[in-house]
């Protein structure tokens, strides 16, 4: 279950990775909308059932726009993108911990 | 697909250094001057989109400003009509200068996120190493 889990939330923070890109890569574009990935709170309930498994979900900012109908923020993006990079780095350690865990036992004879 | 953040990003980078080069060339002609037979220079303006999905930004089309740009009375100019005109292009400085400075900042902030995503990666590559 718990690898379950991580994977999910490896998956859930690259989606978010990826959707963070997009919105920077598109700061300057006329009438682009951010883009906000969520999956925390359904991996929380799914894993409270012991399932773990979830799949992120990919909804429209409704933030007031600027001028030109535009309404991605910089330094949000930017300090979300360093809070999905750090958690990436923590979830993926850990999912080599479970693999080193599974090496020890394989070895144990 | 995991990794194309870099790829998004990469696109990004790409329509601002074009952002810039549009900028560049328009702000370098501003003061050529043409005869009056012809058309005046025409800055270049970029029309860009996101792409589908995430899959990043990209240039739609060029927008082109007025040939007829702005008439100034120079009789001494060898290029100037039997009146004494030449034409400039109708370009705004202030405007380009400012577009100079956005496209300055998107391209820096695109290449931050280049950065930014290496460092997921690496983590990702360490995955299953004791």
């Amino acid at each position: 279950m718990t690898s379950v889990a991580l994977s999910s939330a490896l998956d859930g923070l690259s989606a978010r990775q990826r959707a963070i890109a997009n919105n920077i890569a598109n700061v300057n574009t006329p009438n682009y909308h951010a883009q906000r990935v969520q999956f925390e709170d359904a991996l929380a309930q799914s894993v409270s059932r012991g399932d773990g498994h979830v799949t992120a979900t990919t909804a429209t900012s409704l933030e007031p726009t600027q001028l030109n109908g535009n309404n991605v923020n910089l330094d949000t993006e930017t300090l979300s993108n360093v809070d999905t990079v750090l958690r990436f780095q923590f979830a993926s350690q850990a999912i080599g911990g479970q693999f080193t865990s599974l090496r020890t036992a394989m070895r144990t004879s | 697909m995991t990794f194309d953040a870099i790829g998004i990003a990469g696109s990004a980078l790409t329509v601002h250094r074009k952002w810039l080069d549009a900028v560049a060339d328009n702000m370098a002609n501003a003061n050529t001057a043409t005869s009056t037979n012809g058309a005046a220079f025409q800055a270049r303006y970029l029309e860009v989109e996101a792409g589908a999905g995430t899959s990043g930004v990209y240039v739609k089309a060029a927008a082109f400003g007025d040939p007829a740009g702005r008439l100034a009375y120079e009789p001494t100019n060898p290029l100037a009509d039997a009146k004494g005109y030449v034409r400039y292009p109708d370009i705004d400085l202030g405007s380009q200068m400012s577009q100079l400075i956005l496209a300055q900042r998107g391209y820096q902030a695109n290449a931050a996120v280049v950065e930014r995503a290496k460092s997921s990666y690496e983590a990702a590559l360490q995955i299953g190493r004791s």
